[in-house]
């Protein structure tokens, strides 16, 4: 993937295609840019019941997921998981921006609230970015869980590359199958329908977040909602950040935020060019990560020893450079993540 | 020797101090005469009895004296090799090489890697990255972003054929029909 260093040429560049996205979807847009704006505002429209299984691919393996659904539009969900086998019985419910997770197992519900689940404004800003930075191509559509399909292809307008392609129903829009492709083409994740069936008549009782006889009550995360005034993001961090002076194309900083973390100030900087998004997280605390469970490796790059691991498409990518502790995460190959570390230059 | 030895010559015979010959007709007396035998061992007891007490009055000084003595040794100044030495005394020592070790571990240790230093889950950074991926309507993970990483975490199985062929970007049309 080609990236572009941070220049006052590539700022004003990209300050106009996004001004000029800005005005064609004011005036009219096209309409694969209005289809993939409905597939991404069905949820709050359409009620259903139906079983999504989801394959994420990394370098070494295949994460699959099945889940039963029922979605009370517009923000109402409960998730029964069926796999993989860890999850197998717990549910979660989704009320707006509070997740109920009902560990069946452990007989314990973890109640977490991160406001972005239910952020119009943000869903809003991420479906400009991605008009911004993507063509929709509408293709011929297949039958997904009996259901007639558009097809919704997203190429990168800078690179030319497949990044995504959806498969939305015909009359609800809803996106029934889901591709996502890496840079070098191989298939990132895929998600789909199995079964489907549109109602309003879920009774509410499934969306109960008492805890049932015996459950524990414990406190999730809470996450705070992410700032766009950077400044004072920075300001709060209480050190000096260092950001990449090379993204992939379209990738720009989107939001922050200043968080104590195990008594760790981090500041956690979000990029997205829409479809993707990174983190670049940063701490000047001499916190190294403690990967646990995970079984990180080991990657060189211009004198750094590197440790990352995947999850699924999702590469986290840790080091660390003049005091300062440095962690990358994206859904971008290994080599593309080096690449954005490479220009972390404190 | 027939008569009784007299107490003077007991003595003498108890601090060894007759001559030879005397010695032992004075030896052969008393193995003989029980009588004499009694009076020597009344000397032996009066001899043990008075060091006894001659000992016992060596220690004990009198508490004047003992009180200057003391006051003499609490400001006599000691030498430079004694004041070396007291560094080894255990009550010194053994805290002054704790906090040797302590400092060694603290500072020696290359920056961030002994267990003290706060680390971050890493965990947390994919949890924290895919919370802010929710925010996608296209995004299909939801909230239970975190549980599954948890749990491919502790996946051990082996590396799948289907995840190779896929990287290499030779995977069937549909994921799930490769699965099957």
């Amino acid at each position: 993937m080609p990236f572009a260093k941070s220049s006052f040429g590539f700022i004003l560049t990209a300050a106009l295609i996004a001004g000029a996205a800005r005005g064609s979807s004011n005036a009219a847009e096209d309409k694969g840019s209005q289809l993939l704006r409905q597939g991404m505002e069905a949820p709050r429209t359409v009620s259903y019941v139906g079983q999504l299984e989801t394959v994420r691919f990394s370098s070494a393996r295949a994460n699959a997921t099945i889940v039963r659904i029922w979605h009370l539009a517009p923000t109402m969900t409960r998730r029964w998981y069926l796999a993989p086998e860890g999850l197998y019985n717990d549910y979660i419910i989704t009320r707006g921006s509070s997740s109920y997770q009902f560990d069946t197992k452990r007989s314990q519900v973890q109640i977490s609230h991160n406001p972005v689940l239910d952020d119009q404004v943000a869903a809003e800003d991420s479906l400009s970015r991605i008009l911004t930075n993507y063509r929709a191509t509408i293709a011929p559509g297949d039958i997904i869980a009996g259901r007639p399909t558009t097809s919704l292809i997203l190429v990168n307008k800078f690179t030319g590359e497949r990044v995504m392609r959806l498969w939305l129903d015909t009359k609800t829009h809803l996106v029934l199958r889901k591709e996502e492709y890496h840079g070098n083409g191989a298939v990132a994740s895929e998600t789909r329908f199995e079964d489907l069936r549109y109602t309003n008549a879920i009774p509410r009782e499934l969306f109960s977040t008492d805890a049932p006889s015996g459950f524990v009550q414990v406190a999730g995360r809470d996450y705070a909602m992410p700032s766009a005034d950077i400044e004072r993001v920075i300001h709060a961090a209480g050190f000096a950040p260092v950001e990449p002076t090379n993204l992939p194309q379209g990738f720009k900083l989107a939001s922050g935020d200043a968080t104590t973390v195990n008594g760790v100030r981090t500041l956690h900087l979000t990029y997205s060019d829409g479809l993707r998004t990174l983190s670049l997280f940063e701490n000047a605390t001499g916190a190294a990560a403690d990967f646990g469970v995970l079984r990180p490796l080991t990657i060189q790059f211009e004198g750094h020893d590197a440790q990352y691991v995947e999850d699924g498409p999702t590469t986290l990518l840790t080091w660390k450079e003049h005091g300062l502790y440095f962690a990358l995460v994206g859904d971008l190959l290994r080599s593309e993540l080096v690449e954005i570390a490479k220009s972390v230059v404190p | 020797m027939t008569e009784h030895l007299n107490t003077a010559l007991l003595i003498d015979y108890l601090r060894r101090e007759l001559p030879p010959e005397d010695d032992a007709l004075v030896l052969a007396h008393l193995e003989k005469c029980p009588s004499c035998r009694r009076e020597y061992e009344i000397e032996v007891s009066l001899s043990d009895a008075l060091k006894t007490a001659a000992a016992r009055e060596e220690f004990e000084f009198p508490s004047l004296v003992a009180a200057r003595v003391w006051e003499e040794i609490r400001n006599a100044r000691p030498s430079p090799l004694a004041q070396i030495a007291a560094f080894f005394r255990p009550s010194f020592a053994v805290p002054l090489v704790a906090a040797a070790v302590l400092a060694a571990f603290f500072f020696a240790t290359p920056f961030g890697q002994h267990g003290l230093t706060p680390k971050i889950n890493a965990a947390y950074y994919l949890e924290a990255h895919a919370a802010q991926q929710a925010q996608n309507p296209l995004d299909e993970r939801g909230p239970a972003a975190a549980q599954l990483i948890e749990i491919a975490a502790q996946d051990t199985s082996a590396p799948t054929e289907l995840a190779d062929d896929v990287s290499q970007g030779l995977a069937a049309p549909s994921a799930f029909d490769a699965v099957r």
